[in-house]
């Protein structure tokens, strides 16, 4: 049996962490912000190194799986010629984040979001039920909570808790996620919530009369002063409607633009438009979209349009 | 405990935190992420004692837990991990050190890990476990979990041998 000095040690764990969940348990800042603040940042400068180590290993993920059914031939390949691979992935890597970051300037131009680029550095694990991750920008960098975080694709989520050189984000995939969305060429408002599948989301129309179906593209819809989330991002494309016109439940399937699981390049918008750029910023605006179709450079008649529309409030 | 003992369980721990934060749960892997830190704990409890197993378990639990990438309340993690590091120890009968027998306790111990959160994090009130998931991911997880530990075990009850013999010897 255990000796009284293993059974001392053992009760005193136990009892430090029941008491750590319940003062945890109690919200707010509590007594563990400045233990938060501390393993952020060494936890999370240690991360940002090995993310760099990692990343040609992560980003290649895709290529292996290609690459697996042909083995025999991938046997026949010398030294040099893995060598030459390894140097093509990393590569590779690096054109794939280029492209990331000129599509996130892309959507950042055209609906003149002001973001601070970031790289994602670690991701919570799957077990623990929450979509979060480690980004390797903090208050130095000017990050805030509630912040919009967004890649080339649309949105990705908010900013959680900020440290010194990293910050947590939650995506919108999690499910204590809820973003006001709006249907794209319409005024039909309601709620987009993470289901905790990285491919669907719930789109809950506030108006059960409203008018949706597959094929709509939902935009966020814009919370006071753009946080947490700006107005005009685009979230995702509905996939299936669910009840008839006039239930009280009407819920639609949104499948998000953004991959969660391929995350790398993220942009912070630390300042939102002055005015709601409305649905320029999806990809390929769809046909009953009144507004013109988005140009690099938005034409005088687009800012008149989009001057015209009243900016909603709160979301 | 030994202060070389604490620094070679810190390490692990930190590794595990680390690999597991940065690279398994970034690679898309279907199910659970990789449980690389509850095979560790795992491993150390069977290397070193339950008593190390559980200090191990609460060391990677508050890491984890405190991690800029995590949004768990801080402790549900220590908890649960520290339970499975003293029961993994507690269980593997010291007679019979067979790597099956040591799999099969690594892959209920990932299971648990995975199944425990589910559980705590429900009874404490939290509205993320979508429990439709819960069999799924807690399967993928021992899966995952037997075969992070077909390499881990051996190789911490290999680098903990010299501890054990020191200790004994002093």
């Amino acid at each position: 049996m255990l000796s009284r000095r293993a059974r001392i040690i053992l009760s005193i764990l136990v009892v430090a962490s029941l008491t750590f969940v319940i003062l945890d348990l109690r919200g707010g800042d509590g007594p563990f912000s400045s233990a938060r603040a501390a393993v952020g940042s060494i936890l999370g400068g240690i991360q940002r190194g090995a993310a760099t180590i990692v990343s040609p290993i992560t980003g290649a993920g895709e290529w292996w799986s290609t690459q697996v059914g042909q083995s025999g031939q991938i046997r026949e390949l010398t030294a040099e010629n893995e060598r030459l691979n390894s140097a093509l992935v990393s590569a590779e890597n690096d054109i794939a984040r280029a492209n990331q970051l000129d599509a996130l300037l892309k959507v950042a131009g055209v609906g003149r979001y002001r973001v601070i680029p970031a790289e994602v550095i670690a991701v919570g694990p799957a077990q623990d039920f929450a979509w979060t991750v480690a980004i390797d920008a903090g208050s130095l960098d000017g990050l805030e909570d509630d912040m919009t975080v967004i890649n080339g694709d649309g949105l990705i989520g908010r900013v959680l808790k900020v440290f010194d050189s990293t910050a947590t984000v939650v995506l919108i995939v999690d499910p204590e996620s809820s973003v006001g969305g709006r249907v794209a060429g319409s005024q039909e408002i309601g709620i987009v919530s993470g289901t905790g599948r990285q491919n669907s989301l719930e789109f809950q129309l506030l108006d059960p009369l409203g008018q949706v179906a597959s094929g709509d593209a939902v935009v966020t819809f814009g919370s006071k002063g753009g946080r947490p989330y700006a107005p005009g991002l685009p979230i995702g494309e509905v996939v299936d409607v669910t009840g008839t016109a006039g239930e009280l439940s009407r819920v639609a399937t949104v499948k998000p633009f953004v991959d969660v699981s391929e995350l790398s390049v993220v942009g912070v918008v630390v300042k939102p438009p002055r005015e709601d750029p409305r649905d320029s910023v999806l990809p390929n605006a769809p046909s009953a979209i009144p507004t013109p179709a988005p140009t690099p450079t938005p034409s005088s008649s687009q800012e008149k349009e989009t001057a015209a529309t009243p900016a909603p409030s709160d979301g | 405990m030994a202060i070389r003992e604490g620094l070679f369980i810190g390490t692990c721990i930190f590794l595990a935190v680390l690999i597991e934060l940065t690279l398994l749960s970034r690679l898309g892997i279907p199910g659970a992420t990789p449980d690389i830190v509850v095979v560790i704990v795992v491993a150390i409890a069977f290397a070193t004692g339950p008593l190390q197993g559980a200090t191990a378990g609460f060391a990677a639990g508050i890491l984890l837990d405190l991690s800029p990438s995590s949004d768990t309340l801080v402790g549900v993690n220590a908890i649960i991990y520290l339970i499975i590091g003293f029961a993994a120890g507690f269980w593997l009968d010291p007679r019979d050190r067979r790597l099956p027998v040591m799999i099969g306790i690594a892959a209920l111990s990932t299971a648990a890990a995975a199944f425990g959160t589910a559980i705590v994090d429900t009874v404490l009130g939290g509205e993320r476990v979508n429990w439709a998931e819960v069999p799924w991911i807690t399967l993928s997880a021992a899966l995952y979990g037997a075969l992070l530990s077909v390499l881990i075990i051996p190789l911490i009850a290999r680098l903990a041998r010299p501890l054990l013999t020191e200790m004994s010897v002093s």
